[in-house]
C-alpha cells in the first residue's frame, strides 16, 4: 500500500514535470529577465530605451528588462566591478578597445553562436571586426565615430587655411603647423587638445594618425608605439607646446569646446560631427543667456587631423556597442533571448535614432534604411567631410588576441600616457619619453613583438 | 557528597548561563567582524595567489607578489605615499595641535564655534571638496590660485600637471582640509589636563612654551600616538585626493598606493595583483604601527 502511495505520488510529479517542459517547446514563453547596462549614449537615450523596451514586450511578453542607467564616469569601473563579482548585467555598452578586458576576465560570449547568419549580415562587416577579438564576435556595433579636429572657420581663414581643400583633400603636417603659428594670438590659443587626466589617451590615439598610427597594433601584430612614428608623434607634440600654440597646461574634456565657443582656441580636439549641433546650439543660447559666457558668433568646421610625411592619411574611429556579458545565472536560453534583444537594440529605428543624435551614419543596413527619411542640422561641407573621414578609417587587424589588448592597455595607462603628460608639460624631451616607451614595451610584449622603423 | 555536586552543578549551569548571554551580546559585532572584516582579508590573501577570474580562477602561487615587487611602478608609488605621509601627518599634527591650543583659552561657546568651523570641511563629501580644489588650481591664467599670483606680477603655475607643482598641491589640499577631528581630539585631551599643574608652574615662573613643552606635551603624548598612528594608517591608505586631482600623474609622481590597487583591481581586471598589493601595504602599515608603539608608546597607558 505505501510503495502504491510512493509510486502515484512520483507519477504525478512526472506527469507534472512534462506539461512544464511542454510549454516549453518552441519558442520560448519562459519567464526570463534580462540587465542592461547603459550610461547616456545620447542625450535621451535611457528614455528611448524604456520605450524600445515596451515596444520589444509587445512581441515578447515573457521578456523583462531592467534598466542600470550609469554616467559616463562610472560606467567602466562599474561594469568590471560587476563583472569581476560574476553579476555583470547581460548587456552593457562598451567602447571597443574594452572588449578584451571581459574576454580575459572570461566573461564575453560569442554572441554568432545564438544568431542568426542573417541578422549577423545586417551589420556591416568593417564594425563587427572591432568587436571581434581572437575570431570571436563579442558584440554588436552602435556606431563608427570619428574623432579628428573642429575649429572657427573665419579664425582659420584669417590664419590662411583653405578649409574647404582641407574638408576634401586633407592638410599636411607642416601646413597645419603653419596655420597654428598663424592663428595664435594673445589670449587666444592656435590648436587645444584635452590632455587633462585619462584624456591624454585620446590625444596620443587621435593625433596618433598624424604619424600613420591608427591601432595599438600593425598589422603583422607588432606594437605599433615602439616605431620612428610615435617619436615623429612626440616631436610634433614638443614643438607645438614649446612653441606656445597649444597651452603647456592641462585642459579638462569639457573646456576644449568652451574655449573654442568664446574664442580662446582657434582648433580643438577631440571633436566630432555632433560638435556642429553644440555650437549652434550654445550660440542660439545667447538670446535667452543660457550660452557660455563669452560666446562669440562663428561657424564650426569638422577637419581631419594632418598628415605627417611618409605617412597615409586616416582617421581615428571608435566604434561603441554592445556586448553580452556571462553572470552567474546565465544559461544557453537566457542567452538567446539576451542576444535577440541585443540584436533589436542595435538594429533598425533604434539604430538609427542613436546614430542621427550622433550626427553619424548608421553601422547596420536596417539602421540605414531608417535614417533615410531623417535629415542632419549640418552644413554640405562638414557632411561631406565626415562621409570622407568614415572612408578613412582603419579597423585594427585581426588576431589581437585578449592578452594583447590588455597589455596595450597596461602600456597606455602606465607608460604612455604619464610620460605624454609630463611632454605636454616641458619637463622631458619627446626623445626621452620614446626611450622610455620602448624599454618598458620591449619589457612587456619581448623586443621581436615591437614595431621599429617606419611604418607605413 | 551529593549536596556538594548539586551545588557544583548549579555553579556550572549559572556559568553556562552567563557564558551564552555574554556570547549573545556580542554577536552583532563578531558577525560584523567575521563578515566584513575577517572574510575578505582572508578572501583577499587567497585571491593573491590566484589569477582571478570570475569563473574559476587559477593557481599562480608567489606569482602577484613577484609581479608586484618587481614593478617599478610599484615603488614609487611606495616612495610618493611615504612622501605624502611624512609631509601630511607631521604638519596636520603640528597644525592641529597649535590651533587647539590657540583656542583653548576662549570660552566654550567660541570654542565650539572654532571646533564646527574646522571641522566643516570634513562634512563635505570627498569629491565635492576636490572639485572646489581642481578650481582653485585650475592651471589656465583664469584659475583662482593663478589669478592671485597674477596680482603679484608672478606668471601661471601649472599645479596639478607638473611634476614639481603636483604633490606638494595635494600635500597642501590634504594639510587646509583634513584636521577638524585632530582639533577635537586634542582640544579633549587639553581639557583632560589638570589645572593644578598650571597654576604650580605659573607660581614657579614658568613661561607660556615651558608649560607646552612640560605640561602639555607629556600630558598629550598619548593622544599624539593615536593621532600618529590613525593618521599613518589613514595616509598609507590614501586614495581619493590623487583619483580626483591627478589620477595618479603627471609621470606617475602623485600616484599612490592606494590608487595603483584600485587602477589593477577595477581599470585593468587583475584583481590577485591587487589584492596582492594590498596584503603587502597591509603588511607595511602593521610593521609602521608596530615600530610607532616602540619607539612611542613605552610609557603610555590606555
Amino acid at each position: 500500500m505505501k510503495m502504491k502511495k510512493v509510486l502515484a505520488a512520483a507519477l504525478t510529479g512526472l506527469m507534472v514535470l512534462s506539461m512544464a517542459a511542454c510549454g516549453d517547446s518552441g519558442k520560448s514563453s519562459k519567464e526570463d529577465t534580462i540587465t542592461i547596462m547603459v550610461p547616456p549614449v545620447t542625450g535621451t537615450y535611457v528614455e528611448d530605451l524604456q520605450g524600445w523596451i515596451e515596444e520589444y514586450r509587445k512581441d515578447h511578453p515573457n521578456i523583462t528588462v531592467e534598466v542600470i542607467a550609469t554616467s559616463w564616469d562610472e560606467h567602466t569601473n562599474k561594469l568590471s566591478t560587476m563583472a569581476l563579482a560574476g553579476e555583470a548585467p547581460d548587456i552593457a555598452e562598451v567602447s571597443y578597445g574594452a572588449v578584451g578586458t571581459y574576454v580575459e576576465m572570461g566573461v564575453g560570449v560569442n554572441i554568432a553562436d545564438y544568431m542568426s547568419k542573417e541578422r549577423l549580415d545586417d551589420y556591416d562587416q568593417n564594425a563587427l571586426d572591432y568587436m571581434t577579438m581572437d575570431n570571436t564576435l563579442y558584440g554588436l556595433p552602435l556606431y563608427i565615430t570619428i574623432q579628428a579636429l573642429g575649429g572657427n572657420r573665419e579664425m582659420l581663414e584669417a590664419a590662411g587655411a583653405d578649409v574647404q581643400k582641407i574638408q576634401t583633400q586633407g592638410w599636411t603636417y607642416e601646413e597645419f603647423l603653419e596655420v597654428i603659428k598663424n592663428g595664435t594670438k594673445e589670449g587666444c590659443f592656435g590648436f587645444v587638445f584635452a590632455n587633462s587626466g585619462a584624456t591624454t589617451a585620446d590625444f596620443v590615439s587621435i593625433f596618433g594618425v598624424a604619424a600613420g598610427i591608427s591601432s595599438n597594433f600593425t598589422q603583422d601584430l607588432k606594437y605599433v608605439y615602439t616605431s620612428e612614428n610615435m617619436l615623429s608623434l612626440l616631436q610634433a607634440v614638443e614643438t607645438m607646446t614649446t612653441s606656445g600654440y597649444m597651452p603647456n597646461y592641462s585642459v579638462e574634456a569639457g573646456q576644449r569646446l568652451v574655449m573654442l565657443e568664446t574664442g580662446q582656441t582657434m582648433l580643438t580636439g577631440k571633436a566630432m560631427p555632433l560638435f556642429e549641433s553644440n555650437v549652434k546650439k550654445n550660440i542660439a543660447g545667447k538670446a535667452d543667456g543660457s550660452a557660455v559666457e563669452g560666446t562669440i558668433d562663428m561657424e564650426y568646421v569638422f577637419l581631419p587631423v594632418p598628415t605627417m610625411a611618409n605617412a597615409t592619411e586616416s582617421v581615428y574611429g571608435v566604434v561603441d556597442g554592445l556586448i553580452a556579458l556571462r553572470n552567474n545565472n546565465t544559461t544557453e536560453e537566457h542567452l538567446k533571448n539576451v542576444c535577440e534583444f541585443m540584436d533589436f537594440l542595435s538594429s533598425g529605428e533604434r539604430a538609427a535614432a542613436v546614430d542621427n543624435a550622433v550626427y553619424l551614419s548608421s553601422v547596420c543596413e536596417s539602421g540605414r534604411k531608417a535614417q533615410e527619411s531623417f535629415t542632419l542640422d549640418q552644413s554640405d561641407l562638414n557632411a561631406a567631410a565626415v562621409e570622407r573621414a568614415i572612408t578613412k578609417v582603419i579597423a585594427p587587424p585581426a588576431g589581437i588576441t585578449a592578452e594583447m589588448n590588455a597589455n596595450a592597455k597596461t602600456m597606455m595607462d602606465e607608460t604612455i600616457v604619464p610620460k605624454f603628460q609630463a611632454l605636454l608639460a616641458g619637463e622631458t624631451t619627446a626623445q626621452e619619453v620614446y626611450d622610455t616607451i620602448c624599454k618598458d614595451a620591449k619589457n612587456l610584449f619581448g623586443e621581436e613583438n615591437c614595431a621599429s622603423g617606419w611604418i607605413k | 557528597m551529593k549536596k556538594i555536586n548539586k551545588k557544583v552543578h548549579i555553579k556550572q549551569k549559572f556559568h553556562k548561563e552567563e557564558n551564552i548571554s555574554g556570547w549573545l551580546f556580542i554577536a552583532v559585532a563578531m558577525i560584523i567582524f567575521f563578515v566584513f572584516t575577517l572574510y575578505p582579508v582572508i578572501s583577499a590573501a587567497i585571491t593573491s595567489f590566484q589569477k582571478y577570474k570570475p569563473f574559476g580562477s587559477d593557481w599562480v602561487g608567489w606569482s602577484n607578489y613577484s609581479d608586484a615587487v618587481t614593478s617599478p611602478l610599484f615603488w614609487k608609488s611606495i616612495k610618493n605615499t611615504v612622501l605624502y605621509t611624512l609631509a601630511v601627518v607631521p604638519m596636520s599634527l603640528l597644525l592641529s595641535f597649535a590651533i587647539s591650543v590657540m583656542i583653548l583659552p576662549f570660552r566654550k561657546k567660541t570654542q565650539s564655534v572654532f571646533k564646527a568651523l574646522y571641522y566643516l570641511p570634513g562634512i563635505a563629501s570627498g569629491v565635492a571638496t576636490a572639485v572646489v580644489w581642481l578650481w582653485l588650481y585650475d592651471s589656465s591664467p583664469s584659475g583662482i590660485f593663478n589669478r592671485i599670483l597674477g596680482l603679484f606680477g608672478i606668471s601661471s603655475v601649472n599645479w596639478l600637471s607638473s611634476s614639481k607643482t603636483a604633490m606638494p598641491s595635494l600635500i597642501l589640499m590634504a594639510l587646509l582640509s583634513s584636521h577638524g577631528s585632530n582639533i577635537i581630539i586634542y582640544m579633549a585631551a587639553l581639557h583632560g589636563i589638570d589645572n593644578t599643574y598650571f597654576e604650580a608652574a605659573e607660581m614657579d615662573g614658568a613661561t607660556f612654551m615651558q608649560k607646552i613643552r612640560y605640561i602639555v606635551f607629556p600630558l598629550c603624548k598619548p593622544t599624539t600616538l593615536f593621532l600618529l598612528v590613525t593618521g599613518i594608517i589613514g595616509s598609507f591608505q590614501v586614495f581619493m585626493n590623487a583619483y580626483m586631482m591627478t589620477g595618479g600623474g603627471p609621470d606617475n609622481n602623485t600616484t599612490m598606493v592606494g590608487l595603483l590597487i584600485f587602477n589593477n583591481a577595477f581599470s585593468y581586471g587583475k584583481y590577485g595583483l591587487a589584492c596582492a598589493q594590498a596584503i603587502m601595504l597591509s603588511i607595511v602599515i602593521a610593521f609602521l604601527t608596530m615600530l610607532q608603539f616602540k619607539v612611542m608608546g613605552d610609557d603610555v597607558e590606555y
